[in-house]
């Protein structure tokens, strides 16, 4: 019986595992971007290759609004349907923001796994300092903590309105949509 | 002897081939529910020329004012008595005069460097004059002084009550820029939407004795156009903010009353 169940479950793994590998990742992405198109979000002049089981995306320009937010170095996108993740690195946000936060971004990371499923963790580290956050996606809350840098403490102080300072020293950002 | 049809480890291939050929199957059919190409930014080109703010009352001025102190110093001192040369532009061997008859003398021509005018090509422009030829020979017109000056003061009057230049120094624009909420303390300006199309931007407030107050917006003005674009997306207002530090002059359009108003700020 128990050898049965492991024959199976290693079944229904390997039917995971090749669908993974099969499913057109490309074309998934394409159907992505035009859904974020619907938002005024625009990821262009990017290169895509599937690398079997993720997804990278390299030298990408972000547009919002038709105004270039962002250039992306490299994102990473894994599907894993338990665990999903996107990982985004180098980040040079466009100087028209340079008034409100400091340019570089060195990692952001999104996750869900299937263990946590009402929410999506955030993870940014860059020169603005380290921000770990959470989006509800029952309730649509997004709560962030945030450790500035000493650069953002001192230039971007009008920026720094937006969050709340708490009693332990640590700022947070709540907004709900 | 073991039949290999029979043998376990063919049954477990013949499976796993099975459900590879599944998902193969099920990608495949994926596949033609899914787009076969991304977005890309697709950017309208504005064809309208380049905003170029050309002050033709200095170039005027300047033709005049070297016309009273600069002698003639070239060899030919001949002047074409029935012609009146109203206005030039150019240097030596490039540009363009105004003359006219002295018999209508509101009826001008623009005559070019190498064109021909009454049997006379003019061969080059002077600061105060222009040199035809005829006939081997060469003939030096004056510029017109007298009527020059009259219409130049015209022209200023009528230019100073249809439209007002401020200047503007490129600090306080640097300080507005590193300081963007001090803008929205001063100036509130609201999207202006026609359903999902920008037609402008509103302004909804100004605050009394402000520098943004001193810019000459009012409350209800329609930002419209600024150096010859057309703001009707937020892309439009973010390349002329980014090209800032390379213009030196803003000629901002609003809709003041359902009449349009230009204002002009010369960066400094």
């Amino acid at each position: 019986m128990v050898k049965k169940l492991a024959v199976f479950f290693g079944f229904v793994l390997f039917f995971l595992l090749s669908l993974m590998y099969f499913t057109p990742k490309e074309n998934i992405y394409f159907a992505l971007e035009n859904e974020l198109k619907k938002y005024d979000v625009i990821i262009s002049n990017e290169s895509v290759s599937d690398n079997g089981f993720t997804l990278s995306l390299s030298d990408a320009e972000l547009f919002f609004k038709s105004i270039k937010s962002a250039d992306i170095k490299e994102i990473d996108i894994k599907i894993f349907g338990l665990y999903n993740a996107v990982n985004i690195y180098d980040v040079k946000l466009s100087k028209s923001a340079s008034s409100f936060l400091p340019l570089n971004i060195q990692k952001v990371t999104i996750t869900h796994s299937i263990f946590n499923p009402l929410n999506v963790k955030i993870y940014e580290l860059g020169d603005d300092g380290e921000l770990e956050g959470s989006f509800n996606l029952l309730e649509m809350a997004l709560h962030i903590i945030f450790e500035p840098s000493e650069l953002m403490l001192e230039k971007y102080k009008n920026s720094m309105r937006e969050f709340k300072k708490s009693e332990d020293g640590s700022y947070s950002y709540d907004k709900t949509f | 002897m073991i039949k290999l049809s029979n043998s376990y480890l063919l049954s477990l291939l013949s499976k796993l081939l099975i459900i590879l050929v599944l998902t193969k199957a099920l990608s495949l059919a994926l596949l033609w529910y899914l787009p076969s190409d991304g977005v890309e930014l697709s950017v309208q080109e504005n064809y309208k020329p380049k905003y170029q703010r050309v002050d033709f009352k200095n170039m005027i001025h300047n033709a005049k004012v070297v016309a009273q102190k600069t002698p003639t110093n070239t060899a030919v001192s001949v002047n074409i008595t029935n012609m009146i040369l109203k206005g030039l532009y150019g240097n030596k061997s490039r540009g363009f005069v105004i003359v006219a008859r002295k018999a209508t003398p509101k009826v001008t021509t623009i005559v070019g460097v190498g064109e021909e005018y009454l049997g006379f090509k003019l061969k080059s422009i002077l600061s105060n004059g222009a040199v035809f030829t005829k006939a081997g020979k060469e003939y030096i017109l004056e510029l017109d002084k007298l009527k020059l000056q009259k219409s130049f003061i015209n022209k200023v009057e009528k230019k100073s009550s249809s439209t007002s230049v401020k200047n503007v120094s490129r600090n306080d624009i640097a300080y507005y820029a590193k300081n963007p909420t001090k803008i929205w303390k001063e100036i509130s300006i609201q999207p202006l939407k026609n359903g999902r199309k920008l037609k402008g931007f509103k302004v909804t407030r100004v605050l009394r004795g402000s520098k943004m107050a001193e810019l000459g917006l009012e409350k209800n003005d329609v930002i419209i156009r600024a150096n010859n674009i057309e703001l009707t997306s937020l892309k439009s207002v973010n390349d002329l903010y980014s090209n800032m530090n390379n213009i030196n002059a803003i000629e901002l359009v609003v809709l003041r009353n359902n009449q349009e108003k230009e204002l002009v700020y010369e960066i400094n």
